[in-house]
């Protein structure tokens, strides 16, 4: 297999050697791959350790074969997304989520274009929490994990906005009874809210859509917990 | 058969230098013994007293043999300007190209949330404390300029600013000798937008 040419994004980066970096790539038609970039922490690569960095578009040439490809060029497609406080953590756990749901080289390029919708949100600056949920839910549909969450999994009945809802891991979405605890109860009108790509309207919905997602999230994830999460936690008291 | 095997542990042992590989490490073993056992000894000697012996300054965390470091305990280095680097590699740049005057606080790395490398790990809680009893007026970011860096330095920024120290960032730009064209992008933006009066 000869060179291809992509454009994509750096999910993560390591230094490998003395002056070279293992990237896993998220790329058009590819999906997420590892590559190694040679060289690229010498003083004379060229600012490549400048350019394969997180939230910069890409144009990347990838050579060899093998699971991991060398990457033989890399130019920059305009200019990084710009993120700095809890934008840019939120940046990390997105990053994060990419590499730990997506498997290698299965392409996802609809999610590469709602990953790029969401780094220019973040980016953008103003509420990050709808940003994040969006991205979960659309990351959710493109793994086959997603759920219609305008009606009841197994009766199919539609959601009643003033009813109160459970998600169930494997069951999908069921009226709350009164054995359940309401803190991992959602109403009807958060996930209304979520099905038509609304905003949330005040704190508790925000608070319910966060557990609901993570609650969809968790049976993906395993055992081992986001490490973004845990950073956010230490570094802003709590949420995430 | 023995002296056999202990050649082979040297070669191997010598493997865990930076940029040595087994060819490298046999031709080194090889050097030492036919031509420079006195080197070897000397060697084998600092070392084994050096792995032992040197440990980190218990105020700036850069390596040392003694509790605070030389820095940290010269009485004519400004107490009030602290330089905040990631590696103690970078202390002896610092030292060696400038004339800062000021002491340093050395992180041992960058926050990376993605390998679980936070706050705790990079000491900041003994940062804040040094920080909380005063006397430092001016910190320094000497963080490399990457994504994570940027969130080090943030990180760094918030819990200085916290304890009310001005917080001052390395400048970013055009290295010496090089030319406009051959910079990349970024580094372009950077050196442009932090301009300064002629």
């Amino acid at each position: 297999m000869g060179a291809s040419a992509c454009h994509g994004f750096v999910l993560h980066r390591h230094d490998y050697r003395d002056t070279s970096l293992l990237v896993e790539l998220f790329c058009v038609g590819r999906g997420r791959l590892p590559a190694v970039a040679r060289g690229a922490r010498r003083a004379r690569a060229g600012g490549r350790a400048a350019l394969l960095q997180p939230f910069q578009p890409l144009w990347l040439e990838l050579g060899g074969r093998g699971e991991v490809r060398t990457l033989t060029r890399v130019e920059a497609v305009g200019r990084p997304y710009a993120l700095a406080g809890r934008a840019l953590l939120c940046g990390f756990y997105v990053n994060e989520l990419l590499l730990r749901l997506l498997g290698r080289e299965d392409p996802h390029d609809a999610l590469l274009d709602d990953y790029q919708v969401a780094l220019a949100a973040l980016a953008a600056g103003g509420d990050l929490e709808p940003v994040l949920r969006r991205f979960e839910l659309r990351l959710l549909d493109a793994l086959g994990y997603g759920l219609a969450l305008a009606v009841e999994t197994a009766t199919g009945r539609p959601v009643r906005a003033t009813a109160d809802y459970v998600f169930e891991p494997e069951q999908g979405l069921r009226a709350a009874t009164a054995t359940d605890d309401p803190r991992a109860c959602c109403r009807g009108v958060t996930l209304l809210a979520l099905a038509a790509d609304a905003k949330p309207v005040d704190a508790e919905q925000r608070r319910e859509a966060r557990v609901l997602l993570r609650a969809m999230l968790a049976p993906h994830l395993g055992d081992r917990p986001l490490r973004t999460r845990a950073l956010f936690q230490q570094w802003y008291g709590r949420r995430g | 058969m023995s002296e056999r095997a202990l050649l082979d542990q040297l070669v191997d042992a010598l493997r865990c230098l930076p940029g040595v590989g087994p060819k490298s490490a046999q031709r080194i073993a090889f050097h030492l013994l036919e031509r420079d056992r006195a080197g070897g000894e000397r060697l084998a000697r600092v070392m084994a007293e050096a792995m032992t012996r040197i440990g980190r300054c218990e105020r700036c965390r850069t390596l040392t043999e003694r509790a605070r470091c030389a820095i940290c305990a010269d009485p004519s280095r400004d107490t009030g300007l602290l330089c905040v680097v990631e590696q103690p590699s970078e202390v002896v740049a610092i030292e060696q190209a400038t004339d800062f005057g000021g002491r340093y606080f050395v992180l041992g790395g960058r926050l990376s949330p993605l390998d679980g490398i936070g706050p705790a790990e990079l000491g900041l809680d003994r940062l804040e404390a040094l920080l909380a009893e005063g006397g430092v007026r001016e910190l320094v970011l000497a963080i490399s300029p990457t994504v994570e860096g940027g969130a080090t330095a943030q990180y760094v920024a918030e819990l200085a600013a916290a304890q009310g120290v001005a917080v001052t960032r390395i400048a970013q730009g055009v290295p010496l000798g090089g030319d406009l064209d051959a910079l990349d992008s970024g580094t372009l933006a950077l050196a442009l937008a932090g301009r300064r009066a002629f």
